[in-house]
């Protein structure tokens, strides 16, 4: 992604929370539908509410709803909910480089969910050093309380919010694949990189149209990892 | 909620955040050694590329529309073309995004409703 360091009028912290607003359009809605499926399954509006506040993790949050109504043991609920969130492993090294020693960045790390990923790992790179903690917290908070609020406001009137307004559900969700991609087609500027992001991007279609929601990410990015290394070797031996 | 459920949401929340947590602490660590040693802190190369493919992973799952019809697969195609239209000309975030959604909407709202 662009490299350039970027500057912008107003605070940092202001900036992210500028940034991260198309991400609302994906929140919100997902937030209402959990709200409104876990009170349905059995969790009060504040027990709702906290799960929302201390996991902040949307599939997990959705699976440990249905294991727990459903009664599966505990301990399997919890390896399936942390089995999910795996993925997030490879998110905080990846924005290493662009963080400082600052010891404010290890509470900030709950707020670490898939697109405050992919939007941090495009922004960082552009910010300079002294706004990145300021940012970060900007989107990150936003993020965070949206996910809360949306949970909130499922809990006590999803079902009447979805029946009124239906679009909620249809059209907003599509702001986090129109963000995805206004992330990542920067970096197809070469053969390389369009190559193992088109695969990476069409093996998630694939996977996820076949029933596997959960090991889509992963997979698909594996699969697309291996595409680079393996043209990469290719060209490196041609260049020989 | 009983005892057993309580226990089972703070293991949850507190791996969750472990797992958020401890692979940035390692990576600085072992950033801040090698800068040490070498003079040099890189990243492993094969994190630097499942960065980039996690992203396109998570846009290629998010495409996949919750209603599996001809409608909305035709309004995530033109949502996605108008997405990238105006990224080309404006190359910012806001409003290619905006216009995606926008696009979206129209083509559901027209065909389906």
């Amino acid at each position: 992604m662009n490299t350039t360091t970027q500057t912008f009028a107003g605070t940092p912290w202001k900036q992210g929370i500028k940034d991260a607003i198309p991400l609302l359009g994906g929140y919100i809605p997902v937030a209402i539908s959990f709200g409104l499926i876990s009170v349905q399954s059995g969790f009060s509006v504040l027990e709702t509410i906290l799960i929302s506040t201390f996991i902040y993790a949307g599939a997990s949050q959705f699976l440990f709803v249905a294991m727990a109504a459903s009664g599966a043991p505990l301990w399997l609920v919890v390896i399936m909910t942390l089995l999910i969130n795996a993925r997030h492993i490879v998110y905080g090294p990846n924005l290493s480089p662009y963080l400082n020693h600052d010891k404010k960045w290890l509470p900030l790390m709950h707020g670490l969910t898939d697109q405050i990923f992919a939007l941090a790992h495009a922004r960082l790179p552009q910010l300079p050093d002294q706004a990145r903690l300021g940012w970060y917290t900007g989107a990150a908070m936003l993020a965070w309380l949206s996910w809360i609020a949306g949970t909130a406001l499922g809990a006590i009137a999803g079902g009447e919010l979805t029946q009124r307004w239906p679009l909620i559900n249809d059209i907003l969700p599509f702001a986090l694949p129109a963000l995805f991609f206004v992330l990542i087609v920067p970096r197809c500027n070469n053969r390389l990189w369009t190559l193992t992001i088109a695969l990476s991007a069409v093996s998630a279609v694939i996977l996820k149209v076949l029933g596997y929601p959960n090991v889509a990410i992963p997979l698909a990015a594996l699969c697309g990892a291996a595409l680079f290394y393996a043209l990469k070797n290719q060209r490196d031996m041609g260049g020989r | 909620m009983d005892m057993s459920m309580w226990l089972a949401l703070v293991s949850i929340a507190v791996g969750t955040y472990l797992i958020r947590l401890l692979p940035y602490l390692w990576m600085k660590r072992s950033l801040a050694k090698r800068q040490t040693e070498d003079g040099v802190g890189s990243m492993p190369t094969w994190l630097t590329i499942l960065g980039p493919t996690m992203i396109a992973a998570m846009f290629g799952t998010s495409l996949v529309p919750t209603h599996s019809d001809i409608v909305s697969w035709l309004a995530t195609g033109i949502g996605i073309l108008v997405t990238f239209g105006v990224w080309k000309r404006t190359r910012s975030m806001g409003m290619p995004i905006l216009c995606g959604v926008v696009a979206f909407g129209l083509v559901r709202f027209f065909l389906v409703f």
